[in-house]
C-alpha cells in the first residue's frame, strides 16, 4: 500500500536545500514526515525491499540517487527484491 | 489558420545528460545521430511554435493532485530543475505560447475533455533533454502538454488517441497563421526504480515501432494497452507517441533510428509521422 508521507519525503528531497539538510541531520528531517515506525526504520537502514512496495518507483530511484547510492548498487538491490523473477519476465515478454 | 508542419518522436533519458562525458562512443553516436536527425528535420519544418507532449517526472505534480493531462498555457515556463541538466542546458526560462496554449485548452473543454491547466510549468528533462540534444537555435515558443505516465491510474491508450485527434483539430483551427510542430518524447522501454532497471525490452520496442509504422489506431491502442502492463514502467511514456500518432491523422510514422542503449537504460527511438493531407 502506498504511504503518503514516504512519497512526500522522496518528492520533497528533490529540493537541493532539503537534500543538504537531510545529509546533515536525517533525524530532524524525518521527524517532519509522520510515517510509521517500520517505514522510518526502513528509510534509516536504506531497506529498499521494505520501501519499494510503499513508494512510487521513480521517487525511489530519485531518492537513492540524491542520497548518493551508485546505480550499480541500487540496481543490484532492486534485482534482489522478492518477486524479481516475475518482474524480470516483464522484460522478456512477447508482445503483439 | 495555423498548420501542422511536422510531428516527431524522440526518446529521452536523464542518463544522457548525467553521464554524457562517460558514455561509450557507440552509445554517444547513436544518441547524437538520433537527436541530430530529428533536430534537422524539425529545423527544416520552420515551426513558429513547438507543442511538446511529455511526462512530468514528479516536478510539477504530486499525489495531492496529479492530472491525467495538463496543458501549459503560459507565456513563459521554467527550465529544467535537474542539476545535471542545468549544467548543459542553460535555459532558466523558456518562452511559451499563451495564444495557442489557451486555444488548445478551450478547444479541449468545448469537446468535453477536461484537462488541468498551468500558467507556468517547470519543464524537466522529458521536455528539455531533447531540446538540448537537438540543438534548436533559437528554440521556438513551447506549448507543453503533460500526460500522466508515472502513477496509476493513467489515461487509456484510447483516450490518448482521442487527445491526439483533439490536438490536431485545435492546432488547425487556431486563427493565426502559425507553423506548428509536435514533438512526443519518452519511451520506448525502460525500467526505473524497479527490478529490471538497466534492461531493455526489445520485444516491446519492436512491437511499438511496428504498430506506429502500420498506423492502424484501434490495433495500436488495444495492443499497447496490454503491452505496457508487461514491460518496464518507463514504457508507459509511449502514450505521448500515441497522442502524436493521432495528431498526425493515424497515417503511421517513418522510423528514423532505434537502438537498445543499456548505458542510458532506454530503448532509444526517433521517428517522424506522415501527416494527413
Amino acid at each position: 500500500m502506498r504511504d503518503y508521507w514516504l512519497n512526500k519525503l522522496f518528492f520533497d528531497i528533490q529540493q537541493p536545500a532539503l537534500a543538504a539538510e537531510y545529509k546533515k541531520d536525517r533525524a530532524a528531517v524525518l521527524a517532519r514526515y509522520p510515517m510509521s515506525a517500520a517505514l522510518r526504520r526502513a528509510v534509516e537502514s536504506d531497506d529498499i525491499a521494505a520501501l519499494a512496495p510503499h513508494v512510487n518507483a521513480y521517487l525511489l530511484r530519485f531518492y537513492f540517487a540524491i542520497c548518493g547510492m551508485k546505480d550499480a548498487e541500487f540496481i543490484r538491490r532492486l534485482n534482489e527484491l522478492p518477486g524479481h523473477g516475475e518482474s524480470a519476465e516483464k522484460g522478456v515478454s512477447h508482445h503483439g | 489558420m495555423a498548420s501542422l508542419v511536422g510531428i516527431f518522436a524522440a526518446s529521452h533519458g536523464p542518463m544522457i545528460a548525467r553521464e554524457w562525458d562517460n558514455l561509450s562512443p557507440p552509445t554517444r553516436a547513436a544518441v547524437e545521430q538520433g537527436f541530430g536527425r530529428v533536430g534537422q528535420r524539425l529545423t527544416a519544418a520552420r515551426p513558429d511554435v513547438l507543442v511538446i507532449v511529455s511526462t512530468d517526472h514528479w516536478v510539477n505534480f504530486f499525489l495531492n493532485n496529479y492530472p491525467a493531462f495538463c496543458v501549459g498555457i503560459g507565456a513563459e515556463h521554467d527550465g529544467p530543475p535537474e542539476p545535471f541538466l542545468k549544467k548543459v542546458f542553460d535555459h532558466p526560462v523558456l518562452a511559451g505560447h499563451a495564444g495557442l496554449g489557451s486555444h488548445i485548452m478551450i478547444t479541449a473543454i468545448e469537446r468535453d475533455f477536461d484537462p488541468s491547466l498551468s500558467h507556468r510549468l517547470t519543464l524537466d528533462h522529458g521536455f528539455c533533454l531533447p531540446l538540448w540534444r537537438m540543438g534548436l537555435d533559437p528554440i521556438p515558443p513551447i506549448v507543453p502538454i503533460v500526460v500522466n505516465e508515472v502513477d496509476d491510474p493513467m489515461p487509456t491508450m484510447r483516450r490518448c488517441l482521442a487527445w491526439g485527434s483533439l490536438l490536431k483539430e485545435a492546432i488547425e483551427s487556431y486563427p493565426e497563421n502559425l507553423r506548428v510542430a509536435v514533438l512526443a518524447t519518452g519511451g520506448l522501454s525502460h525500467f526505473i526504480g524497479e527490478p529490471g532497471m538497466g534492461q531493455i525490452d526489445e520485444s516491446f520496442d519492436r512491437t511499438c515501432i511496428s504498430l506506429f509504422e502500420r498506423g492502424e489506431p484501434k490495433v495500436l491502442a488495444s495492443t499497447l494497452e496490454d503491452a505496457v502492463r508487461h514491460t518496464g514502467n518507463g514504457g508507459h511514456e509511449v502514450r505521448n507517441w500515441v497522442v502524436a500518432h493521432a495528431a498526425a491523422g493515424n497515417k503511421g510514422f517513418e522510423l528514423i533510428s532505434y537502438a537498445p542503449l543499456k548505458e542510458i537504460y532506454v530503448g532509444c527511438a526517433f521517428a517522424e509521422w506522415r501527416l494527413a493531407a
